[in-house]
């Protein structure tokens, strides 16, 4: 089964890899990775209330969101979103895990009501005033894959363009050994029907059933800035999409599924 | 290309209401509440719930060992009622593994597992050995599960977006058959109770001490409960009642308090209509949201008053479940495809004095009469709306 | 012109500032008798659970949610403040 979908605008963010022309910079290596680290991205779209709530997660969805919808020339309230996330907020998790394991009367109501997986998706829609649909998911190892999925999916049935938002942060605590996970990572993608837009890049998205996956492993010198956190499995994608030439790629969807990508 | 009409070839919902649909329509018709008071934890906060007896002694099966934790044995609990896995394998053969897809809805998914681990930590700071199962701790442990149970090999996917989860995963898996990824779809969801949802909402403010009284003007909050609830869509059948449309969207507006005046509500209630081809007239019967919150269920009163004609009857059946949160939109689409099956109509527990905003559709009594179309409501924390229209089985 | 900061002033603006993350906020600044809600400070009902949490944890005793009181209390630092002097548990 095919899906085909045009691709309006990227966006990409890591500590050392801080916005999409650096890591393409990097993957292509036309430019060596930074040495210092970037500090997380600022929210600037929230309101302030809402701006010094935000936890990490909320930080980097919400920067290459904004980043992704200004590179596609779309107004971000226009746009149904797709939110996906390995693990969600693996701090708040921690968080509220130890709390309750000492204290569970005295959880912080801030906290709270930023460990809703969800959460990410909500400042967003706060943030832009944005009454579109959004979906907040999660398929463990395959979430990126699903997720693209998801996206060009509605993009097909409502042919309409759909911001998808993926991004995974640092495991804290206990919780670590079980979800791990290291920095910060986000990307990001307006996908379009292909009839609206066809000065832009295209992808083909094939599912198919397999015995065994076999993913194309990322290979440039991004590879190992991202390499342990949870959403890694996102940058053979995004090394296809930094090459200016037609690309095919195969991400694990499933135990026994793959999503053959091809980029135009 | 439009949304097409599925067909719901099978569906159940384990509650703290009853276990099955029999059961479940039993207690509607009996105005028999599952609420009980908070025994829940170590030091149980002052409160109801809505619980599902005897998960504590029903761990899974043993080839199933790696998912056990609570969120777990209560999903396999709903898949093991009504033979609703009889009915997912049977699609399962009838289009093949890879073609019947997974859509869950969840809030917490197995956190309580966490939550468990943290309070047992090892000398080392470690977690005890019979937690060591990373697929317990992370939140597609109820997708991945539900998928392995089944033995299907296709889309296996957790939604997660608070109170509306398992109404969504409804669209979802339209959505993926309309395409062609997908011939068959098992959508449901599951959530249990956890120390993440009773203190974090109580942190809120936003439980009552009492049996939550939902619409009524004296309500103080809500309760929590577990649930599971299943359902199998397929893109063709002879038999079952019609999922005929939904509506989605988001209030834009605070993260744990709706929209004042139900703006995205709204949207996603006219965009189901639409979707379905109906109007308002033609409802017979909405379930609501109503979480006997202060302002769920003031915005959601006016709403219905405005928009629906007095034949229209509706009601919240969370004075029988509790607020199920991530399992509340297949919980609630099961009992208005009961509502349907049975031509009842169920009423609201515990309400006394309706709220001023409330209209005369809000019923308090269970009323048996003709229907055949009904709506689900499911506002969401973070504001996320989600509204089901189903129709009879015709 | 802002009236001067007492010493328990400054320690609650300090632990207002923490708790809630008032970015570009410095506790010294905080107009004791400016509005802590809506206005002023511009914080809202989740705030105000939150430090009636963070109180709780410091001085040892509970912000009721209903005490018919709390408009008053919460008007400003000041009236928070001395609501503390006179309730708190912990020295």
């Amino acid at each position: 089964m095919t899906l085909r979908v045009a691709i309006e605008g990227v966006s990409f963010w890591a500590s050392r890899l801080p916005g999409w022309e650096t890591a393409r910079a990097v993957i292509t290596g036309e430019q060596p990775p930074p040495e210092a680290a970037s500090t997380r991205p600022s929210p600037t779209l929230l309101a302030p209330t809402e701006r010094r709530r935000a936890p990490d997660t909320v930080a980097v969805a919400l920067e290459v969101a904004a980043r992704a919808c200004e590179a596609a020339g779309r107004k971000p309230s226009d746009l149904p979103s797709v939110f996906a996330s390995t693990h969600g907020d693996l701090a708040i998790s921690d968080y509220m895990c130890s709390t309750l394991a000492t204290t569970p009367a005295l959880i912080s109501p801030i906290k709270f009501h930023n460990s809703v997986h969800n959460a990410a998706a909500g400042y967003w829609s706060i943030g832009t005033g944005s009454l579109a649909p959004y979906t907040a998911i999660s398929s463990y190892l395959y979430t990126f894959a699903e997720g693209l999925v998801e996206g060009a999916t509605q993009v097909v049935c409502e042919q309409r363009p759909v911001l998808y938002v993926a991004f995974d942060i640092e495991a804290k605590g206990a919780l670590a050994t079980m979800a791990s996970s290291r920095g910060l990572l986000g990307a990001a993608l307006v996908l379009a029907p292909v009839s609206q837009a066809r000065q832009h890049r295209s992808l083909m998205l094939t599912t198919e059933s397999v015995g065994e996956c076999h993913p194309t492993p990322a290979r440039s010198a991004a590879a190992p800035l991202v390499a342990d956190n949870a959403l890694a499995p996102c940058l053979p994608f995004f090394e296809a999409l930094a090459s200016s030439q037609p690309r095919t790629l195969s991400l694990a969807l499933g135990r026994q599924m793959a999503l053959n990508v091809q980029v135009n | 290309m439009q949304t097409r009409p599925l067909r719901i070839t099978a569906y159940t919902l384990c509650s703290a209401a009853g276990d099955g649909r029999a059961a479940t329509l039993a207690a509607l018709r009996e105005r028999r509440t599952g609420l009980t008071r908070n025994d829940f934890g170590a030091s149980p906060i002052s409160t109801w719930i809505g619980r599902v007896a005897g998960l504590e002694t029903q761990p899974l099966p043993a080839e199933f060992a790696n998912w056990d934790c609570r969120n777990n044995r209560l999903a396999w609990r709903g898949l093991t009622t009504d033979r609703f896995i009889d009915a997912a394998r049977a699609a399962r053969d009838r289009y093949g593994a890879h073609r019947v897809a997974v859509v869950m809805g969840t809030s917490t998914s197995s956190i309580g597992a966490s939550e468990e681990a943290y309070a047992r930590l090892d000398a080392d700071g470690r977690y005890p050995a019979d937690l060591r199962r990373p697929i317990i701790h992370t939140p597609h442990s109820l997708g991945d599960f539900v998928q392995y149970a089944l033995g299907l090999t296709g889309l296996s996917v957790t939604v997660a977006t608070a109170c509306s989860s398992s109404a969504k995963v409804f669209a979802q898996a339209e959505r993926l058959i309309r395409t062609g990824l997908a011939d068959a779809a098992v959508v449901g969801g599951v959530d249990s109770l956890c120390g993440s949802v009773l203190f974090g909402f109580n942190s809120l403010e936003l439980v009552s001490p009492e049996p939550c009284r939902p619409f009524d003007v004296e309500r103080r909050g809500i309760n929590l409960g577990e649930a599971a609830g299943f359902a199998l869509l397929e893109k063709q059948a002879p038999r079952g009642e019609w999922l005929l449309g939904y509506g989605e969207s988001n209030d834009a507006h605070h993260m744990s308090t709706p929209h004042p005046e139900g703006v995205g509500a709204r949207l996603a209630l006219s965009d189901a209509l639409a979707r379905a081809g109906l109007q308002p007239a033609d409802i017979d019967y909405i379930n609501l949201h109503g979480t006997a919150s202060q302002k769920n269920d003031e915005v959601e009163a006016k709403l219905v008053a405005d928009l629906f004609p007095a034949t229209t009857c509706a009601s919240s059946t969370k004075g029988w479940t509790g607020h199920t949160l991530g399992a509340a939109g297949i919980v609630e689409a099961a009992i208005s495809l009961i509502a349907l099956e049975h031509q009842l109509l169920p009423g609201t527990l515990n309400l006394r004095v309706p709220d001023l905003a409330c209209g005369p559709q809000i019923q308090r009594d269970n009323v048996q009469r003709e229907a055949s179309h009904a709506l689900s409501f499911s506002f969401g924390f973070g504001g996320s709306n989600c509204v089901l229209v189903f129709g009879r089985d015709r | 012109m802002s009236a001067t900061q007492s010493a328990g002033e400054r320690e609650l603006a300090e632990l207002i500032v923490t708790a809630l993350n008032l970015e570009g906020v410095a506790p010294a600044d905080i107009d004791p008798e400016a509005p802590l809600f809506k206005t002023g400070l511009g914080l809202d009902s989740i705030d105000a659970l939150e430090l009636a949490l963070e109180i709780s944890k410091r001085y040892g005793f509970q912000l009721r949610s209903d005490d018919e009181n709390n408009v008053r209390i919460f008007s400003s630092l000041r009236s928070l403040a001395a609501h503390i002097e006179q309730n708190r548990v912990t020295a």
